[in-house]
């Protein structure tokens, strides 16, 4: 018994027709035009290395691999995924009646097929239902005040399954039963319907046919509207995903080599600082806000969101493509609305963000929403100059005596003083201090203890004194790109007099630009964590290390665990057992110190820090061990907000250094 | 309105600072913007950017010093140009001599109204602004906190102690300003860029006679004695060693 006959006198085959020309054509127009939206942005060639997104897509897209990192819902929406790729030619084949079918038998694939779609309603079925679960009885935190979007169209999506089984039954029933083996849920929906008395069967099937292709249609048709636009926004960007090493950030201007050019040859009239329109971003920063899905788990672990800060990271790509949406036939026609991206964004969102990564770090669909607001950073500071006051300082003491807290860069290494170090001399490693390891009270400990341990273990090294400056991370960070890139040449050229190759630094950030971001200005380093170093030294025996005996845990700091992709040595080095916080290594919870937020004023009731030192308070640990000097100024901070000052804040080093085996 | 802005450039507050035989030296310093002109040329940009004209930044040092960046930045908030009158055995604590040689070229120029800082913060003297409006025969206001100017008249007002002092006087005038006259602005980048294309005119100057005061020896200030942290279990106990010394070692209770 099938669907296919005629209905008040005319063929089902002109109705389809109908409906499929209304339904695809509102689906064709409406992608257009999102792909000419997106195509308004900048150019950003990521055809390349082919091979390599081949083997991503596979991972990331077919196989959902950082989809089902979250269990519940991961793995929910991978049987649906997976369900709906090996269902989804069913549509053909029910739309043309089951020629599709009578083609494939001639080819003796129909019964295979036949089970592939029938395990894949099956799977999509499963998946939806687990989803309905969670979505209405275990109701997490995140989706509550959400749309019913979600919900709808899991119904939706319910009802597609559930007919297509009753229309696949309806076939195996008629004046005699064929029961289909190579379709088992078919037939057991068929065995369900047998008894039924044939006019109303065939209703049954008619009207689960005829609801069957109007989901489908209406799918169709809705998914450029919502956060189902991922169904097809999700292909480029899990394809043509950030191949950068996480965390570096694009200069100014590049040239053929992908260099960047020098501050004095940059080209300022054909430049656009940053970002304030919609074309000034890249096609692939357009391309995210339609392949977001809304998931939050970007919101889960913002430190500004977290904190109660103005910053939704979500928000903003959905700011993105909303913007587009909203404004899309005046940015078609070339007009610039009146609106901007910051407007949109709102400043408070943007001077939030601390560039911890771990909103990226987290996106299962390669979204990249820090550069959204570094860009918009950098229009802020370099063509609007409307930011934060306390930056303007900032700014001021980095150009005029290179760190952040304007002290005379001639005092720069008063921390070494007796310690009877290489100052500006070659050696085989640099010790490149930082500005918070030379000028800040607490962390000159820091670069002590460092410089100890290495002397101790006759390690040859050198300090550049006061020819070292910031490495200018504050300043990029905070938009000003100009400002570092100046700083970044004159660094660059200081450390290639002395013939620098290698680098130790204490400081993650300088780890972290020294050793990635340099090398499009000129400084190609081998670039180590104090940690990494102070590890080796220790696995080596060339220093004695007792395991420490307090309880610690370890914080891991953004930008050498997530963004450097180091969370063993740092460990490691600390020896002993150390206790864990829930949130460690890549999944580590920032400071709140990065992206310049060190420098810039944090409401008393929305600090990121206490958040983090609680969450290390709770672990019971005595101490707690960090290889970061804004982490250490972040931590001790937080504690003592917490009334906690008799737990300690400790450098990986110092822990080292009490525990050395004289 | 064309303007003058008298610009001093000074140690920078974090230079090194070294003392042999009684004399400073200044070998190793490097210069800034005296923090109160940049307020005198915030003010004069705004007055320019409201009534129109030119704003021409006017300074006295010596030959030897590269201060071109930090003076370009003054171009990039919005003057128009700049001239530097280089003097062989420049001082900045020759307040007369400086005036003298300031008011000529001012003469030089076409302005309506000449802005400069209440004083230098290298040697506060707070003398060389009023000296010059008295060179000049202008009217002179010191140590203004708020400039108005409307129809010709310029309206200033003076914090005084306790209470606020209104003046007004037509131009040309001579104004010093005094801090928190107003935000100075953060220059974009593209004005950055577009004051390296502002004239940057140096000029030669010869010394001439004055009766300044010369300053006989400079020394530093007493290193301070370390402090000192009471140690103790609890807060009572360290208040209570902290009465005692306060008694027995300080005698100030």
């Amino acid at each position: 018994m099938t669907p296919f006959h005629d209905y008040f006198g005319i063929s089902w085959y002109v109705y389809l027709l109908i409906w499929s020309f209304i339904a695809i054509g509102a689906h064709v127009y409406q992608v257009g035009f999102i792909v000419k939206l997106i195509r308004l942005g900048k150019n950003d060639d990521r055809f390349n290395s082919w091979k390599q997104r081949m083997k991503e897509f596979l991972t990331d897209w077919l196989g959902q691999r950082k989809v089902v990192e979250d269990k519940v819902a991961g793995y929910a929406h991978a049987l649906i995924f997976w369900g709906f790729l090996m269902l989804v030619t069913d549509v053909i084949d029910l739309g043309t009646g089951g020629l599709f079918a009578e083609l494939l038998g001639m080819l003796f694939l129909e019964n295979i097929w036949n089970l592939i779609v029938d395990i894949g309603y099956l799977m999509a079925g499963i998946g939806i239902l687990a989803a309905l679960y969670r979505r209405l009885i275990l109701r997490p935190e995140k989706l509550k005040n959400t749309s019913m979007e979600g919900v709808l169209i899991l119904f939706a999506i319910l009802g597609i399954v559930i007919t297509a089984f009753i229309v696949e039954a309806g076939y195996m029933l008629g004046e005699e039963n064929h029961y289909n083996s190579w379709e088992p849920i078919g037939v057991v929906f068929a065995k369900q319907m047998q008894n039924i008395d044939s006019n109303t069967l065939q209703t049954i099937i008619d009207l689960s046919y005829w609801i069957h292709m109007i989901l489908i249609g209406g799918f169709l048709i809705e998914i450029p509207q919502t956060k189902h636009s991922h169904l097809i926004g999700t292909i480029p960007n899990v394809m043509f995903q950030d191949h950068e090493k996480m965390g570096t950030m694009l200069p100014l201007q590049v040239d053929e080599n992908d260099i960047a050019v020098k501050t004095d040859d940059l080209d300022f009239e054909n430049m656009t600082l940053g970002v304030n329109k919609f074309e000034d971003f890249t096609w692939r920063q357009l391309s995210d806000g339609w392949a977001c899905t809304a998931c939050a788990r970007c919101q889960d672990v913002c430190p500004a969101y977290n904190s109660g800060k103005e910053l939704n990271p979500m928000q903003i790509i959905m700011d993105v493509k909303n913007y587009g949406r909203e404004h899309g036939n005046l940015l078609l026609a070339g007009e610039t609305p009146e609106e901007t991206i910051v407007d949109r964004f709102s400043p408070e969102a943007i001077w939030a963000c601390t560039t911890c990564y771990a909103c990226v770090n987290a996106c299962p669909v390669h979204i990249e929403h820090v550069p959204k607001l570094t860009d918009t950073r950098r229009h802020l500071v370099m063509e609007a100059s409307e930011f934060p006051e306390e930056l303007q300082n900032l700014f001021n003491n980095l150009e005029r005596n290179s760190n952040p807290w304007g002290l005379g860069a001639h005092t720069r290494a008063d921390w070494a003083e007796g310690l009877n170090l290489k100052i500006g001399e070659p050696a085989e490693y640099l010790f490149y201090v930082g500005c918070a390891g030379s000028f800040d009270e607490r962390n000159k400990n820091v670069s002590r203890s460092t410089a100890k341990l290495l002397k101790a273990a006759g390690v040859d090294f050198s300090i550049l004194g006061e020819m070292e400056m910031c490495n200018g991370d504050p300043a990029r960070r905070a938009g000003n790109e100009f400002l570092f890139q100046m700083m970044a040449e004159m660094n660059v050229d200081s450390m290639n007099s002395l013939g620098t190759l290698k680098v130790i630094t204490a400081c993650p950030h300088c780890f972290h630009t020294i050793g990635k971001e340099y090398e499009k200005y000129g400084g190609k380093y081998e670039v180590y964590h104090h940690s990494q170093i102070l590890n080796e030294l220790r696995q080596k025996e060339k220093i004695k290390i007792n395991n420490f005996e307090n309880k610690v845990t370890f914080h891991d700091p953004c930008y050498l665990g997530r963004i450097g992709g180091e969370t063993e040595a740092p460990r490691e080095a600390l020896g002993g057992e150390l206790i864990e916080m829930e949130r460690s290594k890549e999944k580590s919870f920032c400071c709140g110190g990065g992206g310049a937020r060190i420098w810039m004023e944090e409401d008393a009731d929305k600090r990121v820090n206490e958040i983090r030192a609680k969450e290390a308070v709770n672990t019971g640990a005595d101490c707690i061990a960090v290889g970061c000097p804004f982490c250490m100024t972040m931590m001790s901070d937080g504690l003592k907000t917490l009334g906690e000052e008799q737990r300690t804040v400790k450098d990986i080093s110092e822990i080292m250094l009490e525990n050395l085996e004289a | 309105m064309n303007i003058a802005v008298l610009i001093k450039m000074v140690p920078d507050t974090e230079s090194k600072l070294e003392v042999s035989a009684g004399e400073l030296n200044d070998q190793n310093f490097k210069y800034m913007v005296n923090p109160y002109d940049e307020f005198a040329v915030e003010q004069a940009v705004q007055f320019k950017e409201a009534e129109g004209g030119k704003v021409t930044l006017l300074s006295l040092f010596s030959e030897n010093n590269s201060i071109d960046t930090d003076l370009r930045k003054m171009l990039a908030i919005g003057a128009d140009e700049i001239i530097v009158l280089r003097q062989n055995d420049y001082r900045g604590d020759r307040p007369l001599a400086n005036a003298k040689i300031l008011s000529e070229a001012i003469k030089e120029l076409d302005v309506d109204l000449i802005l400069c800082g209440i004083q230098g913060i290298d040697y506060y003297q707070a003398a060389t602004g009023t000296m010059v409006a008295q060179m000049l025969n202008m009217p002179n206001i010191s140590g203004v906190t708020s400039l108005e100017f409307n129809s010709g008249t310029l309206k200033a007002k003076r914090q005084i102690e306790g209470g606020l002092q209104v003046i007004e006087t037509s131009t040309p005038a001579v104004i010093t300003c005094q801090k928190d006259m107003n935000k100075v602005r953060f220059p974009a980048l593209k004005d950055i860029m577009m004051s390296k294309r502002k004239p940057f005119e140096n000029k030669n100057v010869d010394s001439v006679d004055s009766n300044d005061v010369a300053t006989t020896e400079s020394s530093l200030p007493p290193a301070r004695d370390s402090g000192e942290i009471i140690e103790g279990e609890t807060a009572e106990e360290k208040v209570d060693k902290l009465i005692e010394k306060l008694k027995m070692e300080a005698k100030v209770i």
